[in-house]
């Protein structure tokens, strides 16, 4: 088994390869009355992936977002073997996933953030110990990422704690921690913030900046936080009813959303910008949004240095999360 | 094959040594779970035994023949808890109406050898068996039954199908928990308990055609009653040595049936429900 196993983990060039694939699940629907409930039972067809295509190369990072019931999670299982598509290819590592997932998960780490895979009744180090019994990860192997696991990712503290007395924060870390034991080539995230604080969360997104960085693994990660996935990849891929309604960087997506600029006034008050919307006033502070291509920003400071009692002025880009919300907004119209 | 059966044998000692962990780090908690399997285990059966004693024997066994056949029981129910009682292996329907099988298929391992190892509990679930193997050894005793190695053998081959028998139906009765995940989540601790509850009667009092079921069909009689009567050399009916273990295999081959029919599904719909308890608590 061992050695089937060892002659399967080849090389590959591309990542993830998705080809046409659709996926639709059906939900029954509770109608009126026992007898037609169940006689005459009603579904509802739920297209989760509608002909997606998708390749990830070696060695990026790929940010997978889009808004609730989009077909992130179906993605990621479908990548994983979890799930089988309708039509359509599917392939990770170069293997099929249904096919294939033995070999695959050896060289694939997959976390998902909603669930743990550490023993819940043991210390975090016997989870990890567990990890390289079933993985058949080679003492070198094993020693050094964990090293790596403990440096990075600060687990030392908590090493011989028992899981269900662990922190989120620290349980993600922990998970994470193990995730990496078999130094995975492909690591897939989804939801690897889910709940996190600001400092928990700046420690994982520095980790997996670094680890693709430094290690070049390629990681498709998922979340509904956008600043964190555009501080986090190169490239992003937003899924909206089950197409690829986006897929490049971040300049390309702010591009795509319209180069929509916001400017803030501090004076007493509100003033009139004509070109400008207002978006909110708070303690004196007053925001709008400006279209720089019909509005100069030479214009618009020329009109600011013209109002009375003003204390501050302060240009920035609309907000990523806003920009996005704007977009699903549009994909649904 | 070697390769195969040392991963199995590495697995088997890996999940011992964290059984064993457990009891290291929680050891009165422990040894509380133990007494209490233990007295459980035998009050389970004292209430047929103690009838036994009253009226001289029950369903034509003698009072050491029904302790004989009460021993098997607990061996045989002994056994499916120290290899199918850890992580709700033997109580599959848990773990796929809670949407629990993608921690299994996130792991570079076949899921049979997942499903066969991961329960594996020689420490906190060994009570049963062992107070089994104690009261059939009394039973086997008084009963005056000469070991062979013939017999021997033939004893853990019955062993092994009555096991196979219960961890084949609750297999069997947890392809509804495929489509039916919320509904269906309990369905094989029902079957185990509907198996458990009339596995340890003697049967010889009923009508013909309610062994004839019992042994089939709902094979409740094939936990101890049917087996230990063939043990004692008292065949309820004609062909009844080869009907066991043929039902046996049917049952096991029923389970991993419906379990690979039900993966099928899982493969087309996976799953919308997950809950975090009970996976590896």
């Amino acid at each position: 088994m061992k050695n089937m196993a060892r002659s399967d983990t080849r090389q590959w060039d591309t990542a993830v390869e998705l080809h046409g694939v659709c996926k639709t699940f059906r939900q029954k629907q509770t109608g009126d009355g026992l007898p037609r409930n169940l006689l005459h039972p009603v579904y509802s067809e739920i297209r989760a992936l509608d002909r997606v295509n998708l390749t990830i190369y070696r060695g990026e990072f790929v940010a997978y977002a889009g808004p609730n019931g989009a077909g992130k999670s179906t993605t990621f299982k479908l990548l994983c073997g979890m799930l089988g598509a309708d039509s359509g290819t599917v392939r990770t590592c170069g293997l099929d996933p249904l096919r294939r997932r033995i070999p695959l998960m050896r060289q694939t780490g997959v976390l998902l953030g909603s669930r743990t895979e550490l023993w819940w009744d043991h210390p975090v180090i016997s989870s990890f110990k567990w990890k390289k019994e079933v993985w058949d990860i080679d003492e070198k192997t094993y020693a050094r990422q964990l090293d790596l696991a403990v440096d990075m990712l600060d687990l030392g503290p908590f090493l011989h704690t028992f899981a269900r007395e662990l922190s989120l924060g620290q349980r993600m870390r922990a998970d994470l921690g193990m995730m990496l034991l078999h130094d995975p080539q492909l690591i897939l995230l989804d939801e690897p913030t889910l709940g996190l604080d600001v400092l928990a969360k700046r420690r994982m997104i520095d980790f997996l900046k670094s680890l693709h960085r430094e290690q070049g693994r390629t990681i498709l990660v998922t979340s509904h936080d956008l600043d964190d996935l555009t501080e986090m990849a190169q490239r992003i891929v937003m899924l909206a009813q089950g197409r690829i309604a986006f897929d490049g960087s971040l300049p390309e997506l702010r591009a795509v959303a319209g180069s929509a600029r916001h400017v803030t006034v501090d004076c007493p008050a509100c003033p009139a910008l004509p070109g400008c919307t207002h978006l909110k006033s708070e303690q004196g502070r007053h925001t709008f949004s400006f279209n720089p291509a019909m509005l100069p920003v030479g214009d618009l400071l020329a009109a600011i240095s013209r109002l009375p009692d003003v204390r501050d002025v302060q240009l920035s880009d609309a907000p990523i999360e806003g920009v996005i919300a704007d977009l699903y907004r549009s994909w649904k119209a | 094959m070697a390769a195969r059966l040392k991963k199995l044998a590495r697995l088997f000692a890996l999940y011992a040594r964290m059984d064993a962990q457990w009891f290291a780090q929680d050891t009165a908690l422990c040894l509380v779970c133990v007494l209490s399997e233990t007295l459980s285990s035998i009050a389970s059966v004292t209430a047929v035994f103690l009838l036994a004693v009253r009226f001289g024997g029950v369903g034509s066994m003698n009072q050491d023949e029904v302790l004989f056949m009460l021993g098997f029981y607990t061996l045989s129910t002994g056994l499916y808890n120290l290899f199918f009682n850890g992580n709700n292996t033997g109580e599959i329907s848990r773990r796929i109406g809670r949407g629990q099988l993608d921690h299994c298929l996130i792991q570079p391992l076949p899921l049979w050898v997942q499903l066969l190892t991961e329960g594996f509990l020689p420490i906190s679930g060994c009570q049963g068996a062992l107070c089994g193997a104690i009261i059939t050894a009394v039973a086997a005793g008084r009963l005056r039954l000469a070991v062979t190695l013939p017999s021997l053998l033939l004893f853990l081959l019955f062993l092994l199908a009555s096991v196979g028998v219960q961890v084949g139906m609750r297999y069997v009765a947890s392809l509804s928990a495929f489509t039916h995940p919320v509904g269906s989540e309990e369905i094989s601790s029902v079957m185990g308990n509907f198996l458990t509850s009339i596995g340890y009667y003697p049967l010889g009092g009923l009508p013909h055609w309610a062994q004839g079921l019992l042994v089939t069909v709902l094979p409740a009689g094939c936990l101890s009653w049917l087996p230990s009567m063939l043990l004692l050399g008292k065949s309820p009916f004609s062909g009844a040595m080869a009907l066991y273990p043929l039902v046996a295999v049917l049952v096991c081959g029923a389970g991993a049936l419906s379990f690979k029919k039900g993966l099928k599904v899982y493969e087309k719909y996976g799953s919308q429900r997950y809950k975090a308890m009970g996976h590896r608590s």
